[in-house]
């Protein structure tokens, strides 16, 4: 807590959450849960694997034109939280899901939602790329075609190069369109399946760990591209690298057993965390 | 209602890391900016006492000794950037090397200074003119608070101290005063002036060593900014320490 909460904490007589976390004990998520043009609001929101709780009234705004990193430790509940943000998890079997989860108002798990329209709104980028096995421009049309998005060659052909600009992708593609999209690099199969999510027009992109399977050249290509696809997108990314984390992100949310911890802007998580669990983790003290 | 200073702390610490090599290097930093501290605190008794004691072989110890507190700046800048680098310390690791690296600045000048009060001391002795015993007294006293707040501020960042450092920030009123005494008895309408050969090194001797207590208060700073994760260079002082007594230091009221 910093000099001038100190103050505030004087005045006030509160004993904020913030002074007990400097004993490591988790008492309440510290910091502003809130952003003030939030794209999906999450509330209270807990999931169990079976008898298992996965996370614990975990309640976060996604914001506009904001990247906000999800960080923890393994099995901490933050892949978990992001599954459930376009109900990914709905395709385990024994997970629940209970809490409020709005997109633009809009209850994602109200029995009237389809989940299939919902993926398209919130799309998703996974650890390892994995496009269709077919050819590039069959990769970015599928998904508009079974969504009806699109009506004739010429508006696929547009939408094509279009996605694959916004991924940074056309350039190093744009003569082999024909050619499976298996037979790119890593890093430009994992531009591809963003190009394929961009296509369907969504609102928010999560991504789960989309560097892990790069090498730092193709991961930092990615960085460039997730503070572009930021002007027009809100972005959830899981990450376990910390700097990457620190790079991309404006917002950090730390899981830490189910629960969130700390969430905060991502300069004050990285340099002056409130919570011990947050600084342990961060710092390299965890465990 | 708890009392905020019953609450638990979590000390800023270097040790604890799951990859111990980090533990090393900061402990190492740490030790190198200690060390420096410690000999620029001998050196500036060492520097008054070759004036107290009129003994030229001390000052020029004094002297002889003085590039080796800049060697060990060098060190301890290059184990900054071999950290920075190697590690990517974040929070409160990133604030020790950032402040670490600071207090090396600051103890270095006070090496310095101290170079400057032996150079001064030896100037004085080849004037072959005695100092006034009550000039003497004066920088007795300053010399005593100087030192006792720079070794205070380099004991408090050997463990992050908040309580120590408010006693470093409490103790410049006093170090004020004592320049302003010294100054007095220099420049004051008592007694026989001195001449200029006397005046302008004795000068310089009560500028050094007033300054040797604002590096202690500097290095406080940093502690702080350690500790708490607020830069509080800059700061109305009345205000801070109230703030930070507020805040109720490790050590003070806990368990």
């Amino acid at each position: 807590m910093n000099a001038l909460a100190s103050e505030i904490v004087r005045d006030t007589g509160a004993v904020s959450a913030a002074d007990l976390a400097r004993g490591g004990r988790f008492t309440g998520t510290i910091g502003d849960i809130t952003t003030p043009d939030p794209r999906m609001v999450c509330r209270e929101v807990n999931v169990w694997y079976g008898a298992k709780q996965a996370i614990k009234d975990v309640s976060l705004d996604i914001g506009k034109n904001q990247v906000v990193a999800m960080i923890g430790p393994s099995g901490c509940g933050k892949s978990t939280f992001l599954r459930c943000l376009n109900r990914m998890n709905d395709t385990i079997a024994g997970c629940r899901v209970r809490g409020s989860i709005k997109l633009d108002g809009q209850e994602i798990y109200d029995k009237s939602m389809d989940p299939v329209p919902l993926r398209a709104q919130v799309g998703m980028v996974f650890q390892k790329p994995n496009p269709f096995p077919k050819s590039i421009y069959e990769n970015i049309v599928y998904g508009p075609r079974i969504h009806g998005l699109t009506n004739s060659k010429a508006e696929l052909d547009e939408l094509v190069e279009t996605s694959l600009r916004k991924a940074g992708l056309w350039n190093e593609v744009k003569d082999r369109l024909d050619q499976p999209g298996t037979g790119l690099s890593g890093g430009q199969q994992q531009r591809l399946c963003i190009a394929r999510t961009i296509a369907v027009s969504p609102e928010v992109i999560l991504m789960d760990e989309p560097c892990s399977a790069l090498d730092p050249i193709a991961t930092a290509i990615i960085e460039e591209l997730i503070d572009e696809l930021r002007e027009n997108y809100a972005i959830a990314i899981v990450t376990h690298s910390m700097q990457q984390a620190a790079r991309v992100s404006q917002r950090t949310a730390y899981f830490h057993l189910g629960d969130l911890v700390e969430v905060g802007e991502t300069n004050q998580i990285f340099t002056n965390p409130q919570h011990k669990l947050t600084e342990d983790y961060i710092t390299g003290r965890f465990g | 209602m708890a009392d905020q200073r019953d609450l638990p702390a979590h000390p800023a610490r270097t040790g604890g890391h799951t990859v111990r090599g980090f533990d090393r290097d900061l402990t190492h930093l740490l030790d190198l900016i200690l060390e420096m501290g410690e000999r620029a605190v001998e050196q500036t008794q060492g520097a008054i006492a070759a004036l107290l004691d009129g003994d030229p072989s001390t000052a020029y110890r004094v002297l002889d000794r003085e590039p080796q507190i800049d060697y060990l700046a060098l060190d301890a800048d290059e184990e900054v950037f071999q950290v920075i680098a190697r590690r990517q310390p974040t929070a409160v690791d990133l604030r020790i090397v950032l402040a670490l690296g600071r207090i090396a600045a600051e103890a270095e000048r006070a090496g310095d200074k101290a170079a400057r009060i032996a150079q001064r001391a030896l100037e004085l002795h080849e004037t072959g003119a005695e100092v006034p015993g009550p000039v003497l007294e004066a920088v007795r006293t300053l010399d005593e608070i100087a030192c006792c707040a720079f070794q205070r501020s380099v004991s408090a960042v050997a463990q992050f101290d908040i309580a120590l450092a408010i006693g470093v920030f409490e103790d410049e009123s006093a170090l004020y005063a004592a320049a302003e005494a010294l100054n007095a008895a220099l420049l004051g309408p008592t007694g026989d002036p001195l001449p200029a050969s006397q005046l302008a090194p004795l000068l310089s001797i009560a500028h050094s060593l007033e300054r040797i207590g604002d590096h202690g208060a500097a290095i406080a700073e940093q502690v702080i900014y350690v500790a708490e994760g607020t830069d509080v260079r800059f700061r109305n002082r009345e205000i801070l320490i109230d703030t930070l007594r507020h805040r109720g230091a490790p050590g003070q009221g806990t368990e």
